[in-house]
């Protein structure tokens, strides 16, 4: 138990073993500390493995632990049921067993109001929303930070991958540079681990008399960062929460990996240690988004053409179902004396006001490629006044990072790149450093 | 293991497993086919129904045999029309969704969920065809005054004829958790429709039935092969229905010696649980204790009990899963603090003195330990 603790708190970097370990500011100690008493955390737990061990990790770490289920809006109809009272008990037994309180907010209006109507007006207006985004900054930091701030929270958590680190600006001129107690072990650069110039949140002293707060929040620019194990990277879905709530965030497993979390789970009897993750959109369930939309959006039929050669080859049921780059679900069927080449369809481009939605079989068709992107709410997180020009780009969740240059509202890739849908976001990061993003118009 | 959930569920008895078996394999044939092997499981069939019917007073030839107790109490509504339903508002969700799907009115019940009768006569108007009354309650195994209800009906029966109108009026019961422990007889109740239920007598699951009396015309709610008399489409559960009559003959059998049995059990697990308050004080089967810790949360009792091997539950397993505040605690005049605190200890053959005094322990120490963490 105790070493996976370790691992947790070292985030597995092998040059934790080295004196750097308490880096974390011990001779800064923060007010809590001085206090003398436990700090308070309220961890959101949705049942999952990844937040029940966050609130084992936290407890065992010395905190004062609330556990929190976050009632999000789900569409409660025959054949369209979202598991949500199981995920509820799921998380309340983990809470029960861990001796921690418990308690369930109901945020289901304001989910309806913030992700769930957005979502529908995106889809309505051509777009395909990322509602996972938008109920990270509208719900779970930001409702659920500040209600639970005004509870008398001094951190809140999740079980999310991602990490964070604090900017310290007596270093200004040194740039990105991390405290390498959290570095993630995985890349060598050695230049990067020398100087310890950011301190990371998620790396705790674990005797509980002795938590140090990593700065003082408010006065330095917290940064989030990807987590250590990448293949759970989930900063993609958490670039736009806001400085102010990040500097209040613990992400307890973001120094672990996946499997390490699993096994710490079912070493200290979690029962959901074994059960099957959740995907996608919880309000969605398992019908999909466009059955999900036809509840609100009525069906309008409408052709499917070729783009080269505005032949009409199927119909749809509705231009705004679709998505650019979709290649299922296309009601395409084969014309009489044609040879099938075998490559399929996908769509290319949508003409929402006449209701056509165009594919093409060619892979190099140039209204899939571009090298250039336009942006909207961009958020570029302040890490010294630095301007963020150069950054690597992610276009979905655990994409591809591929670099190109942030001038204004647009971006420009340095190799062609396969347009994304808009209303997708398109993520910065410089090295692990997840700086903003921005919305695909 | 320590199993105090008998309400929920019941262990299919050995000789109702046995039973069932070769019906399985050997006797799988689909009793509507034609040669002689299918004949005979027509006919054990038709056997193991008269069999439940005669443990209610009825004969075979006027039960439904449906997939359990809610499909029955669908069927019993399906003769109405929108508004011509009263309800006990204390009603298990299949009786009260279906209810409220035609516009039923509940029928309040005083502190000990007993039906308020001055309420139903209140709410009796002409054009009300049913009234629907649960013989026991399934969360706090309240037992109604169903033949006094009964006489009222006969009344309004009477007093609507002598008015000309032609309309009737009929009594149904779900009587899923009663079997048990009290003798159910349609006669004696003056039911006219009455479920009885499979599971909740260890018998199978997916195994009910309708007693339909011959007055009542119901409409099927499922078509096809036209089995049942037409009112409940589908091959033949056969097996199940062995099942279902061998464990209802067994508590038939089993009736007076389980009472005493009961009884026993729950003045020790009264006598020895500390600091609570019995919710279910009167006109309640003995097989069910339901208690109140005030200021405790009784879900984190479940979680905590079950890493002792002693289950125990807050209320029907199906509110429960839903995270829904228990509609029965609340029309009995708990308030929401006393709903959250309310435990459901339902007792069963599985369960022994030396059981009970173990579960008494446990339960005493889990709500210790929340007491403490309340500070």
């Amino acid at each position: 138990m105790d070493s996976f603790l370790e691992l947790a708190l070292r985030g597995k970097s092998p040059s934790l073993t080295n004196s750097k370990k308490l880096s974390i500011s011990p001779h800064n100690p923060s007010e809590l500390a001085l206090r003398g008493t436990k700090p308070t955390v309220f961890v959101g737990m949705s049942g999952g493995v990844d937040s029940s061990a966050s609130a084992l990790l936290l407890k065992q770490q010395g905190y004062n632990v609330k556990g929190i289920y976050m009632k999000n809006w789900s569409k409660d109809l025959p054949g369209m049921k979202c598991p949500w009272a199981e995920d509820l008990a799921d998380a309340k037994r983990v809470a029960v067993k861990l001796g921690i309180d418990f308690e369930v907010w109901d945020f289901e209006k304001e989910y309806y109001e913030k992700v769930v109507e957005y979502m529908i007006s995106e889809f309505k207006a051509g777009n395909t929303p990322n509602p996972d985004v938008m109920c990270n900054q509208e719900i779970k930091f930001k409702l659920f930070y500040e209600k639970a701030m005004e509870r008398g929270a001094d951190f809140i958590a999740t079980g999310h991958y991602a990490r964070v680190s604090e900017f310290e600006p007596a270093f200004p001129s040194s740039g990105l540079k991390f405290s390498s107690t959290s570095y993630t072990g995985t890349r060598t650069e050695p230049s990067l681990r020398d100087e310890p110039v950011r301190s990371v949140r998620n790396i705790r002293v674990e005797n509980s008399n002795q938590i140090y707060d990593s700065g003082k929040a408010g006065s330095n620019s917290p940064m989030l960062m990807m987590a250590v194990d990448q293949s759970k990277d989930q900063t993609y879905f958490l670039y736009r929460i806001s400085d102010e709530a990040l500097s209040r965030t613990i992400f307890p497993i973001g120094g672990m990996l996946k499997k390490d979390v699993k096994k710490f789970a079912q070493e200290n009897g979690l029962h959901n240690a074994y059960k099957k993750e959740s995907m996608g959109v919880c309000f969605v369930g398992e019908v999909g988004m466009r059955d999900f939309l036809k509840e609100y959006i009525d069906i309008a039929p409408g052709e499917i053409q070729e783009i080269e050669t505005g032949k009409v080859v199927g119909h749809h049921e509705g231009a705004v179902f679709y998505t650019i780059g979709q290649r299922h679900g296309l009601y395409i069927s084969g014309n009489v004396g044609e040879i099938n080449t075998g490559l399929p369809y996908y769509v290319v481009k949508k003409d929402l006001k006449n209701n056509i939605v165009y594919v093409s079989r060619d892979l190099n068709n140039a209204n899939i490629w571009t090298d250039e992107l336009k942006l909207k709410d961009i958020i570029v997180r302040d890490y010294g006044g630095k301007p963020v020009s150069d950054v690597l780009v992610r276009l979905r969740h655990l994409g591809q990072l591929m670099p190109a240059k942030l001038d204004g509202d647009t971006l420009r890739f340095e190799q062609k790149i396969k347009r994304p849908a808009s209303g997708q976001s398109a993520v910065f990061y410089q090295d692990e450093v997840c700086l903003g993003g921005g919305i695909i118009i | 293991m320590i199993y105090l959930d008998h309400a929920a569920a019941t262990p299919v008895s050995k000789k109702a497993l046995k039973a069932m078996e070769p019906y399985f394999s050997d006797d799988f044939f689909n009793p509507s086919a034609a040669y002689l092997p299918a004949k005979k499981v027509a006919a054990d069939y038709e056997n193991a129904k008269n069999v439940i019917a005669h443990a209610i007073g009825a004969k075979g030839t006027d039960i439904v045999i449906t997939a359990g107790a809610t499909e029955a109490n669908n069927l019993a509504f399906s003769f109405l029309d929108k508004g011509s339903v009263l309800y006990l508002e204390t009603e298990h969700d299949s009786v009260r969704k279906v209810a409220e799907s035609y516009g039923g009115q509940p029928i309040g019940v005083d502190k000990n969920g007993r039906i308020l009768i001055d309420d139903l006569k209140a709410k009796m108007t002409d054009d009300v065809m049913l009234v629907s009354v649960a013989l026991c309650n399934n969360e706090i195994g309240t037992i109604q005054p169903l033949s006094e209800i009964a006489a009222y009906l006969r009344e309004v029966k009477m007093d609507r004829l002598a008015r000309g109108v032609k309309r009737p009026v009929y009594l149904h019961s779900d009587a899923s958790q009663a079997m048990n422990l009290l003798n159910v007889n349609i006669a004696r109740l003056g039911v006219d429709l009455l479920t009885i239920n499979s599971a909740k007598v260890y018998g199978p699951k997916g195994v009910g039935a309708l007693y339909v009396s011959r007055d009542v015309k119901l409409s099927p709610v499922t078509l096809g092969g036209g089995q049942e008399k037409g009112l409940r489409s589908g091959t033949e559960n056969v097996p199940g229905v062995i099942g279902f009559s061998v464990a209802v003959n067994e508590a038939y059998e089993h009736l007076n010696g389980n009472r005493k049995k009961y009884a026993e059990l729950k003045r020790i697990l009264l006598s020895e649980l500390e600091g609570y308050e019995l919710v279910n004080k009167k006109h309640t089967l003995d097989n069910f204790v339901v208690i109140c810790y005030n200021g405790i949360d009784a879900e984190r009792l479940i979680f905590l009990l079950e890493d002792k091997g002693v289950y125990v539950s807050t209320g029907a397993a199906c509110a429960a899963s839903k995270g829904v505040k228990s509609h029965v605690l609340k029309a009995i005049g708990l308030s929401d603090s006393e709903i959250a605190g309310s435990l459901r200890l339902t007792l069963g053959e599985t369960n022994t003195k030396e059981q009970i005094h173990e579960a008494a322990r446990l339960i005493n120490e889990a709500a210790n330990i929340e007491r403490r963490r309340n500070g």
